[in-house]
């Protein structure tokens, strides 16, 4: 059955390029240890050119993100509910959790973060893009902000992709060919699945 | 060991004739802009990515009158400098033993970090090239024994250039003189939040820098040592932790089960 159309998988997958990119030429100048990450985009020249655009990119993405889906995130009671028993779903122990709808709460927690994430880092980004024309308290309020946006966003990516990846099997391959089984959809989306039945 | 070398601006013998504007563009061969005018008897207003030596005519009113306190307005070599904190390119700045702090322009990505963590306000972004510049303290003559272009320049003695322990001495016997002629205030600028700076400037007034042009008592910015210290450490604990956590949460638990069993027909 179907989980995602087209446009949202294009949608996702632009999101993630971009805030790779963003993400490791900006990890190349967050660290010198991380710094050869700098040669691997080109140079430390091309890669302090190239992240404020991916940034960008990454911006605009997850606003267009935003339209399609912010109506669809929002938080009822069960979510919260399912949030406050997160360990439980952690641990593999579904039983008795409220049955997700076509978005978990967890997810829905990701989206939100992320959009915040983006807008902070879009603000930021742009006064340390251009430190010539910015006033010094700007700058040195963004200097700890941006690196500080971007790795609370970097730490839930690293969480988002592991589990679309490895704790549940069948999501990364719904995000590329945006088709889920029935089962699938049982097992981890049920809200969702009876929505889908009802004519 | 290398000895650690100082400028030494006495600004109460500066007369602003401006030589060392002159020698600075001519030893580094830099072309001098033509800027604008900013009513007063400064060369330019302010520093400039080509223009790295600027005598401030600070104007201070008096009773009934208007005094000048010169001072010349460059990069101060910090013990501690906040434009090497801040730099993300390894080798874009350092700092020689001698104490010269120098931008190594082929390092440099033209981020323009140093300009934010310099209290001092001094590193310049060029348009052009995008890359920062500053005094170099003449670190290409020190390197071979003369003393910077500058230094050379100065009619008055204004300026001297030596190591660092004789400097320090010969500051503090000028700011005693300049107390005796009646400067009761006179003193050495060298201020301690930067590490101590290879700068070291004679005032007729030490508790009043800032009418000269200079911060009183800087430090490294706050959200630059921020950024550096906890939101780093912050930083490295997240992201090793995500990766670490997820590796061995796997190893735990594994992964849910693909699907429930599908005994519902549609
Ligand atoms: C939204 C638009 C964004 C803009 C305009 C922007 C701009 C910038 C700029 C100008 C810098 C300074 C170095 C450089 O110029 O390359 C920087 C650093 C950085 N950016 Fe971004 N950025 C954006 C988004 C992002 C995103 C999505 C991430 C990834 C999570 C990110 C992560 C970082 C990191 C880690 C640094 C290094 C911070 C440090 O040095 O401590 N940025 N960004
Ligand atoms: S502009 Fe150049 S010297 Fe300044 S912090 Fe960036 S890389 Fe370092
Ligand atoms: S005055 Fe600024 S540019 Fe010069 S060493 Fe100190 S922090 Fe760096």
């Amino acid at each position: 059955m179907n989980r995602y159309s087209f446009a949202e998988r294009t949608v996702h997958w632009l999101s993630a390029l971009s805030f790779l990119y963003a993400a490791f030429t900006g990890l190349a100048m967050w660290s010198h240890k991380l710094y050869w990450l700098a040669a691997v985009f080109g140079g430390g020249n091309a890669t302090r050119f190239a992240h404020p655009w991916a940034g960008i990119l990454f911006a605009l993405v997850l606003g267009v993100m935003f339209r399609s889906w912010a109506g669809q995130m929002r938080l009822d009671r069960e979510d919260r509910e399912w949030l406050l028993n997160s360990h439980r779903y952690a641990m593999n122990q579904e039983e008795g959790l409220p049955d997700a709808g076509r978005f978990n709460a967890g997810q829905k927690m990701l989206f939100w973060f992320q959009s915040l994430a983006a807008l902070a880092l879009l603000a930021t980004g742009v006064v340390l893009w251009f430190p010539e024309w910015m006033p010094r308290t700007l700058r040195l309020i963004a200097i700890a902000l941006h690196p500080l946006a971007a790795i609370g966003a970097i730490a839930l990516i690293i969480l988002h992709v592991y589990m679309g990846i490895a704790v549940v099997p069948g999501a990364f391959k719904a995000m590329v060919h945006g088709t889920v089984t029935q089962g699938w959809a049982r097992a981890h989306h049920p809200k969702w699945l009876k929505e889908k039945r009802l004519p | 060991m290398t000895p650690t070398v100082v400028k030494l601006i006495d600004t109460s013998l500066c007369i602003g004739c401006k030589a060392c504007e002159v020698a600075c563009q001519e030893w580094n061969d830099q072309e001098f802009t033509i800027g604008t005018f900013g009513g007063t008897y400064q060369t330019m207003p302010d520093l400039a990515p080509n223009f790295w030596n600027l005598i401030k005519f600070n104007e201070r009113e008096t009773d009934g009158g208007l005094s000048w306190l010169m001072s010349k307005y460059q990069c101060m070599h910090c013990g501690d400098p906040g434009c090497l904190r801040a730099c993300p390119a390894p080798g874009a700045i350092v700092q020689a033993r001698n104490g010269i702090v120098d931008f190594v322009s082929d390092n440099c990505i033209g981020c323009g970090y140093c300009i934010t963590g310099c209290p001092f306000d001094v590193p310049r972004l060029s348009p052009e090239t995008k890359k920062v510049y500053k005094c170099t303290l003449c670190s290409d003559r020190v390197a071979v024994g003369l003393e910077p272009a500058c230094i050379k320049s100065c009619p008055t003695n204004c300026l001297s250039f030596g190591e660092r322990t004789e400097m320090l001495r010969v500051a503090e016997k000028r700011a005693s003189v300049l107390k005796t002629d009646g400067y009761a205030e006179a003193g050495v600028y060298n201020p301690p939040g930067v590490g101590g700076t290879n700068v070291l400037y004679v005032l007729k007034d030490v508790a009043d820098p800032v009418s000269y042009g200079l911060p009183k008592d800087p430090t490294i910015p706050w959200s630059v040592v921020l950024w550096k210290g906890p939101i780093k450490w912050l930083g490295t604990l997240l992201l090793a932790g995500g990766v670490l956590g997820s590796f061995f949460h796997y190893l735990k638990f594994g992964p849910k089960h693909e699907e429930a069993d599908d005994d519902e027909p549609v």
